[in-house]
């Protein structure tokens, strides 16, 4: 029978109240080591990275939209320009992706482990 | 990581072989269609030079019945609809390929992509469905709406594919397979299109599409409702039981039999094959081929919820990149389009994704049901003006048409409002109930 996480809380509460102190921390021990690598912080957020990505992105936005009557025109050209549009859309979704993802773990929103 | 990027190399690599399929979303571009400026116009014979984009090469054209010197703007970039019936240049209509971009557009954009996102990671298709007329509905043309969506669709579907890849719910295989049929499928959903279009005409073809729409919607969405409240009142404990018609399916031992690992199914090769095919279809058809693509998933080939969804995104991202290459040969792509709601949606399909962590596998199943019934009423008003135009019924009057338009656009609204805020409330439930067992883990070590 595999044991969910509140089974193993569960469990180790009564061995707490029983006195069991050490019993009770390895219950918990196993669970708690793998998501919080460090001890007790959570991992650091990463800042920096979501700092970089969003800077990159903002100006490209900016850039795009400065430009936008030439960029409208080229990239709706058609046949091989088709790249154009398509490269950029790559583009954006790895760096702007990037930016998301990173800023959604400074706000603390991770998947559930 | 290397596996995943393998596998995007070789659907990439495989989109040209279906050399004629079309996109995921409608019947590809229309053909007569031109693109260019007006450089020159004659008020008194009715007359305008067209300079043809790309090639440069001029052509004059005769303005129809129904058009006024005055729609006319020289030297914009236009799209010009031809009545091929009423001769040869004749124009039908002119649009201006380029809406100007006011503040209030790039914020009704950036909230769509949001929630269109947000649908998208949780239930691994939607947004298109309101995206292309919110587009519309701003001011740009029909066809520029559909390709610049389709543009967004296969980044943002790499993306949620690649973040739910990670949490393990993604079945590339299974993904590629449902792809490769589902090509097949766009072409036959394009011929039957084809066909009706040519016998009825435009309007035969709204019709069918919306009679589509909605027979499909309310018999797979009402299904889809009533096994979610069977598991929500608790018909099983974990939600993931496999269903009758499924474990029918998998006993079928005729060959090639496959294997598919992540979503925990060995069938037979000739069952996937109408999954794929239907999803195709209905791509071609109503653009949303998720709606058949995950319930075909969950209940046919016997895959859980969150892997069919998380699957899903993996056939968007194939199908949406081989659309957005065949509109963008047509140079319909308004990339300011395709890029604010990827600024925005973006962030919505990584909640959407890491949401499906927090909650239970019947959720999905709610939130796809909800949106699937509300999204049939959408379509379900736009038959009687259908109706009228096939000359089935007493014309509408314009107040009443005006009525059935506006449900029309505000259900398709609701329909996203309703499964942003259901995500949003499992979704914010779910972290809080995790993170209280969290603290009181910690608690414990430290008390």
């Amino acid at each position: 029978m595999t044991m969910t996480n509140f089974d193993k809380t569960m469990s180790a509460a009564a061995f707490a109240e029983a006195g069991e102190h050490k019993t009770a921390k390895e219950m918990l021990g196993a669970e708690t080591k793998q998501p919080h690598p460090a001890g007790h912080g959570a991992k650091s957020k990463p800042y920096l990275s979501t700092l970089v990505y969003g800077a990159i992105s903002l100006t490209a936005y900016v850039y795009l939209f400065k430009n936008e009557q030439l960029i409208t025109t080229t990239f709706t050209k058609g046949g091989a320009y088709t790249w154009y549009p398509v490269g950029t859309a790559f583009f954006f979704s790895f760096i702007h992706g990037a930016f998301a993802s990173n800023l959604l773990s400074v706000f603390g929103l991770e998947a559930k482990k | 990581m290397k596996r995943f990027i393998v596998a995007i190399i070789v659907s990439l690599f495989m989109l040209p072989l279906a050399t004629t399929a079309l996109a995921g979303g409608g019947a590809g571009p229309p053909t007569d269609m031109l693109k260019g400026k007006f450089i020159e116009m004659n008020a008194a014979e009715r007359t305008v030079v067209l300079q043809k984009d790309a090639t440069e090469e001029l052509q004059t054209l005769t303005l129809g019945a129904a058009m006024q010197p005055e729609d006319i703007r020289l030297n914009k970039k236009v799209l010009v609809s031809l009545d091929k019936h009423a001769g040869e240049g004749v124009i039908k209509e002119v649009s201006i390929m380029f809406m100007d971009m006011t503040p209030n557009k790039m914020i009704s954009l950036l909230i769509v992509g949001l929630v269109g996102g947000l649908l998208s990671g949780f239930i691994g298709s939607g947004g298109a469905f309101v995206l292309t007329p919110a587009m519309m509905s701003l001011g740009a043309p029909g066809a520029v709406a559909v390709a610049s969506n389709m543009c967004h669709k296969f980044p943002k579907a790499m993306i949620g594919t690649y973040k739910r890849w990670k949490y393990g719910q993604v079945d590339i295989k299974l993904a590629l397979t449902m792809a490769c049929t589902a090509i097949i499928g766009v072409q036959i959903g394009v011929q039957i299109q084809k066909y009706i279009l040519n016998h009825w005409g435009n309007a035969g073809s709204n019709l069918y599409v919306s009679v589509v729409f909605v027979i499909i919607l309310i018999l797979v969405g009402g299904y889809v409702s009533y096994d979610a409240r069977k598991l929500a009142k608790g018909g099983s404990a974990t939600g993931n039981e496999t269903p009758k018609l499924a474990q029918k399916m998998q006993k079928i031992n005729l060959p090639p039999m496959m294997n598919f690992k992540v979503a925990k199914v060995r069938i037979s090769a000739w069952v996937t094959i109408p999954v794929g095919l239907a999803t195709g279809m209905l791509a071609a058809t109503i653009a949303v081929g998720g709606f058949i693509g995950v319930p075909g998933m969950i209940y046919v080939i016997g895959a859980s919820a969150v892997v069919a969804s998380a699957t899903e995104l993996g056939i968007a991202f194939c199908m949406g990149a081989w659309g957005s290459i065949q509109w963008g040969l047509s140079g319909l792509i308004d990339i300011r389009l395709t890029l604010l709601i990827l600024a925005t949606s973006l962030i919505g399909v990584q909640l959407g994704a890491l949401g499906t962590t927090y909650v239970k596998d019947y959720m999905i199943k709610v939130v796809m049901a909800a949106t699937m019934m509300i999204v049939s009423i959408s379509r379900g008003s736009k038959i009687p003006g259908y109706l009228a135009d096939l000359g089935l019924r007493s014309p509408l009057d314009p107040q009443t048409a005006n009525i059935l338009n506006q449900v029309s656009f505000w259900s398709l609204v609701a329909a996203l409002g309703t499964a942003g805020l259901i995500i949003t409330v499992a979704m914010v439930k779910g972290i809080s109930a995790d993170r209280k067992s969290k603290r009181a883990e910690e608690a414990l070590m430290h008390g």
